[in-house]
């Protein structure tokens, strides 16, 4: 039989609630990186979709958005069956759609925004809850959303013409696709 | 009081153990994750993942992933059981102290 004095108890205590929060955490990086690899070949799509028919650019991004949200709820739904938690319900059904209520609000019926600030503004406005999601989630969210929103406010500012899409498919899609790939692995 | 199992009791077989009992029932870790999680070296991960499986804690699949060999690890339910008493023998110890630990 093993003897321990309570110090030691408490220790091994903390080390199996140190591993569960590293194991939760693990489980979130790993949903999460599935979404954001989704999200970014659709946001890759999308850009170079909106270069090559600039004219469509309102049909593609209503497209990629709906698929989008699509793909989120069922790779939310089948995660949460994974874990044994109901992960996606009408609570987030609703937060996704006052997030784009707020985003069409903005930029749409308040700004009048020109494709190239909506280029520049839904990316942005996508990090910022990334950025938000990491003080609960950890803090590599926060450094992904931090870097896209600079790399996008880059493009915006010294990126002419179309190029700004081929740089939005680099920075927006091919960093969400990175990023995913990047959180597999932490 | 309830006595410590000494097969969990070890420090990297209480962190195996609480990785694996922190999912689902059913479902299981890629050695590669739980060696990072627990931040165990390859030997010694596998050797005390050997132990646990002896003892029946464990179970170890194997399989191939493509053409990569895949090992994943997930806790039985005699390992959960053995785990949940374990928990309940530490907090005992703390309480019966005073819960000064």
């Amino acid at each position: 039989m093993t003897d321990i004095d309570p110090k030691e108890a408490a220790q091994a205590l903390n080390d199996i609630e140190e591993i569960v929060a590293r194991v939760r955490q693990s489980r979130i990086y790993d949903l999460a990186s599935q979404i954001m690899i989704a999200a970014g070949v659709l946001v890759l799509a999308g850009n170079i979709a909106n270069f090559i028919v600039p004219r469509q650019g309102g049909y593609i991004w209503i497209s990629v958005n709906v698929l989008n949200v699509a793909v989120a709820a069922a790779l939310f739904t089948m995660g949460g069956k994974q874990v044994g938690v109901r992960l996606f319900d009408f609570r987030v059904l609703a937060a996704f759609l006052l997030f784009y209520a707020f985003g069409i609000l903005c930029s749409s019926v308040l700004g009048h925004f020109g494709p190239r600030e909506m280029g520049a503004f839904w990316p942005i406005y996508f990090m910022l809850f990334y950025c938000m999601a990491g003080l609960w989630f950890g803090g590599a969210f926060i450094a992904i959303g931090l870097a896209i929103i600079v790399l996008t406010l880059i493009g915006y500012f010294f990126v002419a013409g179309f190029a700004f899409l081929l740089w939005m498919a680099a920075v927006n899609g091919g960093g969400l696709i990175v990023s995913g790939l990047w959180m597999r692995r932490i | 009081m309830a006595e410590l199992d000494d097969i969990i009791h070890q420090p990297l077989r209480l962190r195996i153990m609480a990785a694996l009992n922190a999912l689902p029932t059913g479902a299981g870790l890629e050695f590669s994750r739980l060696k990072k999680l627990t931040g165990a070296t390859d030997g010694n991960l596998g050797a005390h993942i050997e132990t646990l499986a002896k003892s029946g804690y464990v179970g170890v699949e194997k399989a191939f992933v493509g053409k990569k060999p895949q090992t994943t690890v997930s806790a039985t339910a005699a390992g959960r059981g053995a785990f949940a008493r374990h928990v309940a023998t530490l907090q005992e110890i703390i309480a019966a102290s005073g819960g000064n630990g």
